[in-house]
């Protein structure tokens, strides 16, 4: 009897694609694949939230920071992987480490500070120490061998992450035999190329994040992160109220600036919003692309970060079809699943000039009710200093602890988790039911899913599909 | 590889607040005048009057907030980042903070109730003549919607205040945060 019952749980936990939770719902339940629905309760859950760190974050590649944060052999950052922190360090050969930041003895955190230089990490309880890779060194009182007898040196080391440099941006993944990274990236390589793997030096971090606390769960940030622009208009009003975005106070939702454009995605869960800066910023209302050839608009109007010098090695380091791109409708904002944010926009002085800010954002969970922001804020290496120092406050007043559009989000998300406490609350959904539907523009030189015209919620429901077939998937 | 990087952590600053050796003796006619200012200062904060709090900026104000970093060892003490900031602020762009805050600005609409505590209160004389180096401690606690628990910020503010047409403006603040990963979720709020 106790079998034949075991058996029919069984049944159904395949059935209901492999997640039920202790209360018999499904992923099926949580996530309405017919419907386009949500539910909310997935924004406040332990349960799930435990399922996440071992679905997700243990398993998918994870943005970690930039590799001009540790240019010399030894130099080390200590940044987290979902809730597990780790030891990302630079070896004498160059290569980059990412190690458990666990001592394999007792436990104790092997690095308590959040950067610095060192070729032995020595934990500070018992002593034992760690080289840059990884690699156990030996105890104190060597001759007495303190480490034991029954498991080598070689079994003794930090636990080791796999890493992936892409334009010098560190990821990790603790998936060892999982997918590459270029398959995690999937068709979204051709067009994250175009921000982060464009000129010569790449980019380069200003500074370390900043860091602060969200109360409220990682996927509020991350879902709108996969390039939830609608909301734009109405929770940033302040930036059409100023005048920046085109149209006045009153026009706001007749004109919509910066809602047209072609919304990029693809299955793995990335997506990036490409918009016209014409379309975009009253700025450059007056720039017209007719007739030109794509060096000529590139000179009209460089993307993003990019300076008049650094054109030439667009051409040099991306294709003709990727640059073409980059000087008519760059990629401006979007994600990377599971928690970064990209924004590469241009952004409006408060002079009246423009300036652009070029940041990435992970929000890591911090149990079930609060996330980590980080904000990476970077600059071309190659760019004039004054530019990186121009790009880098206008960067800070946008985005960000200060930032004047982030600091509107910050006061949302935490709302919409504590809709997610009540037993009526967490029973509503969230609705991405406005589809475009993927039509890809002839001649359109990239892969994935192509959504032209207003931005609409098809990049973000990819995000939960994605979302639904790793948490899907017991490993 | 590279060989140069304004993110690697050698340029930072050793914690220090008053530099002046000519300090303004506390209870002397301009210790009192400043520390006056300053709590003027909290007053119209807390009381969200922006257009009064810009009457007491001038305007060449350079107002930032340098990130801080856990660090060991030889650096231990050189935990001031200022390659990388919360605030990176000048007059122009304080005016385009606080217009906004006349606006559509969510963050503080509905408003934060906050109060600032200012302590610790330290004067020096700077080079210029009618400058003052002002080292203050600041605790903000701000309460937001219905949320029972505060908010709660301290940090140590470096300021320069210049002595011009019969009151004391600010032209210079430093505000030296004391958590490296911030508890407070945005800094819709001035320091």
């Amino acid at each position: 009897m106790y079998n034949s019952v075991k058996k029919t749980l069984e049944d159904i936990m395949l059935q209901k694609a492999g997640l039920v939770l202790s209360d018999g719902t499904s992923i099926d339940d949580l996530i309405d694949l017919k419907m386009h629905e949500v539910s909310l309760r997935v924004m406040n859950d332990p349960e799930l939230h435990k399922i996440e760190m071992e679905r997700i974050f243990a398993r998918t590649w994870l943005l970690l920071g930039h590799e001009t944060e540790i240019p010399k052999s030894g130099d080390f950052i200590v940044r987290d992987m979902g809730e597990d922190q780790v030891i990302v360090a630079r070896d004498r050969t160059g290569d980059v480490h990412v190690s458990l930041n666990v001592c394999p003895h007792r436990g104790m955190k092997v690095c308590t500070a959040e950067a610095g230089n060192t070729q032995a990490h020595r934990c500070i309880y018992h002593g034992w120490a760690f080289r840059p890779n990884g690699d156990f060194i030996g105890a104190p009182i060597e001759k007495e061998q303190m480490h034991g007898n029954m498991r080598p040196k070689s079994e003794l080391g930090l636990k080791k992450a796999r890493v992936h440099l892409y334009g010098g941006l560190i990821f990790a993944t603790w998936n060892i035999e999982g997918p590459s990274f270029d398959d995690f990236l999937g068709d979204s390589k051709f067009y994250f190329d175009q921000l982060f793997c464009r000129t010569d030096s790449g980019l380069e971090l200003l500074g370390p994040p900043q860091r602060f606390m969200i109360p409220a769960n990682w996927k509020i940030g991350s879902e709108q992160s996969a390039s939830d622009g609608f909301h734009t208009l109405t929770l940033h009003r302040s930036l059409m109220e100023g005048g920046i975005m085109g149209g006045t106070p009153e026009s706001i939702y007749d004109n919509a600036p910066g809602m047209y454009g072609v919304d990029i995605s693809c299955t793995e869960g990335h997506s990036l919003r490409c918009l016209e800066a014409a379309q975009t910023f009253k700025m450059f209302s007056n720039v017209s692309f007719e007739g030109k050839t794509t060096e000529e608009r590139l000179h009209l109007l460089p993307p993003p970060g990019i300076t008049p010098d650094l054109i030439p090695q667009l051409f040099k380091n991306l294709s003709p079809e990727q640059v073409d791109m980059l000087a008519t409708i760059p990629p401006q904002v979007g994600g990377m699943f599971p928690n970064v944010l990209v924004l590469f926009i241009f952004a409006p002085r408060t002079d009246g000039g423009a300036s652009g800010a070029l940041a990435l954002h992970t929000y890591m969970p911090r149990g079930p009710n609060h996330f980590e922001f980080v904000n990476y804020i970077f600059a071309e290496k190659d760019a004039p200093e004054s530019v990186k120092r121009d790009m880098l406050q206008n960067s800070i007043q946008q985005a960000g602890t200060s930032g004047v559009i982030e600091q509107d989000d910050a006061d949302t998300w935490p709302q919409i988790m504590r809709n997610a406490r009540g037993p009526v609350g967490r029973s509503m959904t969230l609705k991405y039911q406005a589809l475009t539907g993927h039509s890809k523009p002839e001649n359109w030189p990239g892969g994935g899913m192509i959504y032209p015209g207003f931005t609409k919620d098809d990049t973000q429901w990819n995000w939960w599909l994605n979302y639904h077939r790793l948490m899907s998937n017991p490993g | 590889m590279t060989d140069r990087s304004t993110a690697a952590v050698d340029k930072s600053g050793i914690m220090r607040g008053l530099v002046s050796r000519n300090r303004v003796p506390l209870g002397s006619e301009i210790y009192n005048r400043i520390l006056e200012t300053l709590y003027d200062e909290a007053a119209v904060l807390d009381e969200r009057r922006f257009d009064d709090w810009v009457a007491m900026l001038a305007p060449d104000l350079i107002y930032t907030a340098p990130i801080r970093l856990t660090r060991t060892g030889p650096n231990r003490d050189r935990d001031v980042m200022r390659t990388m900031m919360h605030f990176d602020d000048n007059y122009q762009s304080i005016l385009m903070r606080t217009g906004r805050l006349s606006k559509s600005a969510w963050a503080e609409d509905p408003p934060s109730r906050t109060r600032r505590f200012i302590t610790n209160v330290r004067v020096g004389e700077a080079e210029a003549p009618d400058e003052y180096e002002v080292v203050s401690y600041l605790y903000l606690s701000r309460s937001r919607g219905e949320n029972p628990e505060y908010e709660i910020t301290t940090a140590e503010r470096r300021d320069i205040w210049r002595f011009a047409g019969g009151s004391y403006k600010l032209s210079r603040r430093e505000i030296i945060l004391d958590q490296a990963t911030l508890s407070m979720s945005n800094l819709a709020v001035f320091l």
